[in-house]
Order: structure tokens, then C-alpha cells, then sequence
């Protein structure tokens, strides 16, 4: 036993704090939800009237078919534009590819709640385009409503899809669609019975992340869905108390979104199970020789989509910069909505930098080592913290705020209030994130070059060090620039977990959305979609794309 | 300068025997080589040495220290692997100085002992360039240079020149061998290509499903194979099954192809079956007319395939029984349908059961 601790303290220290840091901030709030949902209203009772009493209820039940529908939908559609898309990337000779992905990745760093309120702002009740179309005598309603919601989830995910099937693509062996036109197979067919299938588990695990995506996503479902229920949205509303704080049945909802998500995963598992092809290419499938009409069309295709995806953000950014009076827009160019949106200080823009720097540092430091145990140690231990470590990534911002709340408001660790809870629930959060990208990066380096090191006298942890992460490091830094942006624009933890003095830029942009300054609300979106594009660009080159497509 | 005793060593991967009890004794400032195909264990087996496979049984010793418990970080062995494995993050002169550093060995002298190890693998001058401006043969120079420059108790290299193309294998493999002899260091050698075995051993243990089937000098290897699979695998040879019908002493009367052979050597009792083994240059075709080589046995069959190789030619000839012969000639006769083929009973080696 101690030749073998000996020789495995270095993983066994890293195994140690993963187990500490995700038993502690992120097993136990879960465990609490669960059972919170559990209790009886003295909180000492097993019950399954929670359940029973929610599950009943019409206004819930909706909640979760309008939740699953929502995010069916969503996968669905972003299939249907994304799949396309990655064909045109990875086959069709189209210029300015490198463009097209980088500006088709963008939404994936950029606040998916701006872009709702983008359509608000310009196909709302008061919006601009919808002025513009009743003027004209066009009868439109508005995009509020599961439509709406639906619309910005396809907008606002479709790279999940995008990015995965462009490399499942260039990574078929064209050998095998060239036995199938040798075989008699016109084109079209081979497309339809040998490329379409090959890519097919990369659509599955695109459309995965969608579905979870849609399913959690709390600010898109704020700014759209007015009354109608959303699991997630109801679940801050019931825990929160809007009329009388219910943690029973937040916790119930909690578990039905976990409920949602795993099940959603084992669908995929199940569709994925018999079909694990691996083709062996050795060079990036050749582009296919199209006619110069098919060629244009696949190019206006994919700049639509890009256009479209984009338009809602930049036309945030243009009416931030026009004046308001209250809710109504007026044309000229002004700073008044930024002086509003700081008039009380610039607290929110600092803490939002403060908050999401520390975050991505502690994802980091924990992510990145968990990332190396999991793929150099191939044992029991590892594949369990792989497991629970990505987890975080199935349990929605809301139901991982409130079991936070619940698990650090009273008790032997009083956080809640502190800004440290809010950096907890983001590492939690974006540890999958870390742990994979840091994995997918240690894939590339070969295990012999630390052996090496360690065969030349130097120990496990300083091998580690000394060649292990100066070798990671462009991957690294990646990781920590897109760790930051995501937390700089997250929202339902936060909305869980802010207080006063710790308000971000996110929760004024909420706070202003809850008031009637649309302006200030415009502003608020202006700058956070600074702070995320601004550190993306500084490291672009050093993002890989498979790192996007793991956020 | 250190011998490696292994003693009994065992390591399962779930239920395959990767390496199976296997006990080794390898001299101080030899050569040593395991072959073997592709999952014989061989690869496991230097990587237990190393400290990188953990041991289920059996002990490894480096002189009389038991190193299989210490980690591999303290073991002091210089390996070099198979796709090189130089740092790309440091250039050739830090990469030669990596393990020194390591050792706390002051920086004059560490520059004087990089200086001195770079020119001994031909790479003087080249200690500021980075890895991605090297030739795959001056990575693997790198690669032996960082090895050898820590003084190691013993060298250990793993597969090292299959990533090399077939005319720099050969150089670098006597490059190796010029080295070890400078330097009179043990090395524990890894290979598939038994000619490169046989080339540069001092001695050879052949491997199969985690058992070395044979350990001896490469001649012996090869003229005198413990097993069919030794036989077989190091070299080409026509692997015949006879029956014993007759023992006198150290001799057998065998049965084999229609004829009774005379051979010496042979283990088992009367009714036993046997292998025969005999390398296709054993074989000689006759002329037509050509009488056989005084104590040569006599076989005819048809000629089958003849196969042009450069410097030798091979004939596949089918018996009149149905087996089939491989015989390699430096000067083909000119025949063709029936043929005679002579061999001397003292160049076929007896082997145990049946394959």
C-alpha cells in the first residue's frame, strides 16, 4: 500500500480535491434540491405530496411540456440550419471560410438573452419592425411566446451543431464515398446513405447540447415567454417568492429539469450505442465539385445564417447609442443610456470582471488537472470524477443556485450573500468545460513525452509542470478566455445567488428589463457584449475549434 | 555498467497475460534484445524495467538493488521510446540537459557534458535548434544523447528505429551499437525485426504471449531453435512433422516426407511425433544429372512459384506427399517440372511436439 501511494501521490492529491470541491459545491446543493423536494412543509417529513401536489397542478404540467416542446424544437431546428451549414463548410468550395466559422461560433460567447431582447426590441409589441410592418398595413402579433423562444435558441445554439458535424464531415475517409459512386451509388445517394449516417453521432451529441442548453437557459424564457410557464423560470419564481417562497416545489421542479436532461442523455446514449464509426482518414475529405449556381447558393446560405444570427446583436449595440424616453425610441445618437446605466457607479461592470476572472481561474486550476487525471489514469477513479465532473454541465443554473442557497445559508460554511457562492456555482458550472477542453488538449501530447521527462529523474507533479503545462498552454489560455466570457454572461446562478453590493452587469441588464428602461437595457447588452467579444478576439488564434464546440 | 536480474515476473491486463513469469539475466555491459511480434509482452516488460507497468509478481534488480518498487523517477535508467518523445517546448541542448538539470548537476558542467554527448551522436552545433528543424534521424539521435548523458545504470530503447525508413534503420542501428561498446553500457533492447535482433544482440530472448521461448546468442537463435515458434519467427524455415521410429543412443531413426533420416539430438522414445525443422539455404535443388553431395538425403517433388529476390532466389517446391518446401539459391539451376532436392541431415535441428 505504500509503494503504491508512493508512487500515485500525485493523482491520488488531485483525486482528493476534485472529490472535496464537487462533493462539496456541487453533489450536496444537488442532494439538498433533492431533498427539499422530499420534505414536508415543517421540513422534518418525508412527503411525496410535492410531487404529487405539482405534477397536478395544470399550470406546472404546462411548464414542463412547454419546456420539452421548446427544447425538441429548438434541437430540431437548429439540425435543420446547422447540418447544411457544416456540409457547405466542409465540402462546398466557398470562399472565406475562416470568417464564415469564426462569425458562426460567435453566438456561443455572446449572451443568448441579448439576443431575445434584440427581437423585443425590434419585433416586440412596441418594436421597431413591427411599427414599421403595422404602418405598412401588415398585420404582425409579436414574437413573444414559445415561437419567439424558439426562434432565439435556433439563432443563439446553432453552432452546437455547426462546429461538431463541419469536423465530422472533413473527417469522413472519402475512400468510403468513393466506393460507393464505384459501386453504382449516384451522388446524392451516396450523400444520403454513406456521409449523412457517418456524421450522424456528431448531430446527435450537437443536438444533445441544444436540448440541455434550451432546457436550462433561463434569460431567453424571462425576456419571451411573459406568463407562460417555464420550468426554469418557475423554479426561481417559486424559490425565490414572488408571493410566498416555496422551496419544496422548486425543489420539485429542480428535479424534473435533472429528470428532463438525463433522460434526454440516455435517448442519445440509446441512438448512439450501435453506431460508433470510427474512419480512419488521414487527410481532411476533398471539397466537392459543384456548379458555380449550387456554389453561390451554399455561399448566400451560409452568410444568411451568419447575418441573421448576428443582426439581433448589432442592432442591440446601434438603438444602446439612440436616445429613450422611457420605453420609446427616438432617432439621434446619444450616450444617455450608458450615463444611466453607470449613474450609480460602475460596481456592476467591475464585479462582473472581478467575478468572472476569479471564476475562470478556479476552473482552471481544478479543471485542468482533472482533465489530465481522467486522461492519462485510466482507472475506476478516474472514469468516477470524469462522471461527476461533467455532470454540472446536465443540472441547470436556477437548480444549482438554489441548492447553493440551501446548502450554504445556514451550518457549519455561511456563504450565501458572498460574492464567493457566485464564484463556486460558476466553477461548478464551467468545470466540464475545463476538464473536457483540458482533455482534448492532453490528447494531442504524447504520454511518452512525460515519461520521458519522469525517466530522466524529474517527479510526476514537476513533469507536470514542466512539460505537461507549458505544452498545454495555448489550449489553456483558450479555455480560461472562454470560461471567462461565458461567466461574464451568465445568468440564472446569478439571478439565484447576487446580492446587493454584488450585482452584475447581467442582473442590471435583468433589473432594467424588470423596469421599463429600455435604454438602460440596451446599454447593459452593449457592454456585455464588449466584454465577451473584446478577450475572444485578443486570443482567437489560440482557440481551437474543438474547444468551442465544447462550451 | 549494471546487470538486470528479472526474476519471475508476471502482469495481467484483465485476462491476457501480458507478461507471463518470466525470469532474465542480463550481464553487465550487454547487449540484450527482446523479440518478438506485436503483443508478446516484450514492449511490457522493458516498460516494467523503466518503472512505467507496475509488477503483479516477481522482482527486477539492477545490480544487487531491488529497483521495482522504487518509482520510475528514481530508477536511473536512460530510455529511449519509440516515436522519440523530445520535448518540442525546449531545444536540443535543453532537451540533452533536461535529466542533468533534474540532478542538480552545476551548469558548467552540465554544458560541457551536453557538448560532449551531442558530438558523440554526430550533432555537435546543433544544440540551440528546436526539435520541429530536425530530421526524424536527428530526433532520434537527440533521443539517444538525452539517455546516455545521465551516465544511466542501464539504457533501455523501445522499438527505436521502426519510425525510420530501411536505409537509416541500418545506420542507426550500428550507430547504437558503436555507442553501447564506447560506452560499455548495459542496454535492454526492444524490437519486432528480428534481422535487426540478430544484427546488433549480444543475446536474444524471443518472446510470445507474455513467455520467452528461447534466451541466446543470435546464432544460436538461429541455427539452433529451442521451439517451432523461434524456428519459425526468426527467419524463414520449412517446418516438417516426423515420427520417431527407432532410438540408438544419442541418435533416432525419424520419419519424415517418405524417408527415414539418421539425426542426432533428438529427444522422445519411439512412436513420438516430432518437428524438423530446415532453412530454405539448407536446401539445394539439383541439376538435372547433378549427383547428390555425399551424406545428402534426397527428396523430388514438382516445382511450383520461383520468386527473383535481387541476390538470392526462392523456389517453392510441393512433395510428392503434398508438403510444401521453400529453398533459397544464390545461382538458380535451370529446371523446371520434377525436381530433386538435396539436404545434409546435420543442418536440420529437431524440435518438440507437433505444431
Amino acid at each position: 500500500m505504500r509503494a503504491f501511494l508512493g508512487r500515485n501521490v500525485f493523482p491520488l492529491t488531485i483525486f482528493t480535491i476534485a472529490t472535496v470541491f464537487l462533493g462539496l459545491f456541487f453533489l450536496w446543493p444537488v442532494l439538498k434540491v433533492f431533498g427539499a423536494s422530499l420534505l414536508d412543509a415543517s421540513g422534518r417529513h418525508f412527503t411525496l405530496a410535492n410531487y404529487t401536489s405539482v405534477l397536478s397542478n395544470r399550470f406546472f404540467l404546462n411548464g414542463l411540456t412547454n419546456s420539452l416542446g421548446i427544447a425538441a424544437a429548438a434541437a430540431v431546428c437548429t439540425v435543420l440550419i446547422g447540418v447544411p451549414f457544416a456540409f457547405c463548410l466542409a465540402r462546398l468550395p466557398i470562399g472565406a471560410k475562416a470568417v464564415l466559422l469564426a462569425l458562426a461560433a460567435l453566438p456561443l460567447v455572446l449572451p443568448s438573452f441579448v439576443s431575445a431582447y434584440a427581437l423585443v426590441l425590434l419585433f416586440g409589441r412596441s418594436g421597431i419592425v413591427t411599427g414599421a410592418l403595422r404602418s405598412l398595413g401588415i398585420p404582425f402579433e409579436s414574437i413573444y411566446g414559445a415561437t419567439g423562444i424558439v426562434v432565439v435558441y435556433t439563432l443563439t445554439l446553432y453552432p452546437y451543431i455547426v462546429l461538431p458535424v463541419t469536423a465530422a464531415f472533413k473527417s469522413i475517409d472519402v475512400s468510403v464515398e468513393e466506393a460507393a459512386q464505384n459501386l453504382g451509388a449516384s451522388r446524392t445517394r451516396t450523400l444520403r446513405t454513406v456521409t449523412l449516417p457517418l456524421v450522424l453521432p456528431s448531430i446527435l451529441a450537437g443536438a444533445l447540447l441544444v436540448f440541455i442548453e434550451a432546457l436550462e437557459n433561463f434569460g431567453v424564457p424571462f425576456v419571451l415567454a411573459e406568463d407562460r410557464p417555464i420550468l426554469s423560470v418557475e423554479a426561481y419564481k417559486l424559490f425565490v417568492g414572488e408571493t410566498t417562497d416555496n422551496p419544496a416545489s422548486a425543489g420539485v421542479l429542480g428535479m424534473l429539469l435533472i429528470v428532463c436532461t438525463v433522460m434526454a442523455l440516455l435517448v442519445q446514449r440509446g441512438l448512439l450505442a450501435r453506431r460508433n464509426f470510427a474512419t480512419g482518414a488521414r487527410r481532411a475529405a476533398p471539397l466537392i465539385d459543384v456548379s458555380p449556381a449550387l456554389r453561390r447558393v451554399g455561399a448566400t446560405y451560409c452568410w444568411l445564417v451568419v447575418a441573421a444570427a448576428l443582426v439581433p446583436f448589432v442592432a442591440v449595440v446601434v438603438i444602446s447609442l439612440m436616445p429613450f424616453s422611457g420605453p420609446v425610441l427616438h432617432t439621434g445618437l446619444s450616450i444617455g443610456n450608458f450615463a444611466q446605466l453607470f449613474e450609480r457607479g460602475y460596481r456592476p461592470l467591475t464585479n462582473t470582471l472581478m467575478l468572472a476572472t476569479l471564476a475562470a481561474c478556479g476552473a482552471t486550476l481544478i479543471g485542468v488537472p482533472i482533465g489530465y487525471l481522467i486522461t492519462r489514469h485510466r482507472s475506476r477513479l478516474a472514469a468516477a470524477i470524469d462522471i461527476v465532473a461533467t455532470s454540472p454541465f446536465a443540472v441547470a443554473g436556477t437548480v444549482l443556485g438554489i441548492g447553493l442557497v440551501m446548502a450554504f445559508s445556514s451550518g457549519f460554511l455561511i456563504l450565501t450573500g458572498t460574492w464567493l457562492i457566485m464564484v463556486l456555482a460558476y466553477m461548478v458550472r464551467k468545470l466540464p468545460f475545463s476538464v473536457r477542453s483540458a482533455g482534448a488538449i492532453l490528447h494531442q501530447i504524447d504520454p511518452s513525452l512525460e515519461e520521458a521527462s519522469i525517466n530522466l529523474g524529474v517527479p510526476p507533479a514537476l513533469t507536470f509542470a514542466r512539460i505537461t503545462v507549458p505544452l498545454m498552454l495555448g489550449g489553456i489560455v483558450g479555455g480560461f478566455v472562454l470560461t471567462f466570457v461565458t461567466v461574464a454572461s451568465e445568468l440564472s446562478s446569478t439571478i439565484v445567488l447576487y446580492s446587493g453590493p454584488w450585482t452584475t452587469m447581467t442582473v442590471a441588464m435583468f433589473q432594467a428589463l424588470e423596469g421599463t428602461s429600455a435604454g438602460v437595457a440596451a446599454a447593459a447588452a452593449t457592454v456585455l457584449i464588449i466584454c465577451t467579444i473584446l478577450p475572444v478576439a485578443l486570443v482567437y488564434r489560440l482557440l481551437r475549434r474543438h474547444e468551442l464546440s465544447m462550451l | 555498467m549494471t546487470a538486470i536480474t528479472i526474476e519471475g515476473v508476471a502482469r495481467t491486463f484483465g485476462t491476457v497475460h501480458a507478461v507471463d513469469n518470466v525470469s532474465i539475466a542480463v550481464r553487465d555491459g550487454e547487449f540484450f534484445t527482446l523479440l518478438g511480434p506485436s503483443g508478446c509482452g516484450k514492449t511490457t516488460l522493458l516498460r516494467m524495467v523503466a518503472g512505467f507497468c507496475e509488477l503483479d509478481t516477481g522482482r527486477i534488480l539492477f545490480g544487487e538493488q531491488r529497483i521495482d518498487t522504487l518509482p520510475p523517477h528514481k530508477r536511473n535508467t536512460g530510455m529511449v521510446f519509440q516515436n522519440y518523445a523530445v520535448f518540442p517546448n525546449l531545444t536540443v541542448g535543453g532537451n540533452v540537459a533536461y535529466g542533468l538539470r533534474a540532478r542538480s548537476v552545476p551548469s558548467h558542467e552540465t554544458r560541457e557534458r551536453v557538448a560532449r554527448t551531442l558530438k558523440l551522436v554526430q550533432l555537435d552545433g546543433f544544440a540551440e535548434r528546436w526539435p520541429h528543424q530536425l530530421s526524424g534521424g536527428q530526433l532520434q539521435r537527440v533521443a539517444i544523447a538525452r539517455a546516455i548523458v545521465i551516465e544511466p545504470h542501464v539504457l533501455l530503447l523501445d522499438e527505436p528505429l521502426s519510425n525510420l525508413d530501411a536505409k537509416l534503420r541500418v545506420e542507426m542501428r550500428g550507430e547504437i551499437r558503436r555507442l553501447q561498446k564506447l560506452l560499455g553500457i548495459t542496454v535492454l533492447y526492444v524490437t519486432h525485426d528480428q534481422e535487426e535482433a540478430l544484427a546488433i544482440s549480444d543475446r536474444v530472448a524471443v518472446m510470445r504471449a507474455g513467455h520467452v521461448e528461447q534466451i541466446a546468442s543470435p546464432r544460436e537463435v538461429y541455427d539452433r531453435p529451442a521451439t517451432p515458434f523461434v524456428a519459425s519467427f526468426v527467419g524463414t524455415t520449412n517446418l516438417l512433422n516426423g515420427v520417431i521410429r527407432a532410438r540408438e543412443g544419442e541418435s533416432a531413426e525419424v520419419a519424415v516426407a517418405g524417408r527415414t533420416l539418421r539425426l542426432n539430438g533428438v529427444r522422445g522414445s519411439a512412436g513420438d511425433k516430432v518437428v524438423l525443422s530446415a532453412r530454405p539455404e539448407a536446401l539445394r535443388l539439383l541439376a538435372p544429372g547433378e549427383a547428390a553431395p555425399p551424406r545428402c538425403v534426397t527428396l523430388t517433388g514438382t516445382l511450383g512459384e520461383v520468386e527473383y529476390l535481387g541476390p538470392v532466389t526462392r523456389f517453392h517446391v510441393t512433395l510428392a506427399g503434398g508438403t510444401a518446401l521453400q529453398l533459397m539459391a544464390l545461382m538458380p539451376p535451370a529446371v523446371s517440372g520434377q525436381v530433386t532436392v538435396a539436404f545434409d541431415p546435420q543442418r536440420v535441428v529437431v524440435l518438440g511436439g507437433p505444431t
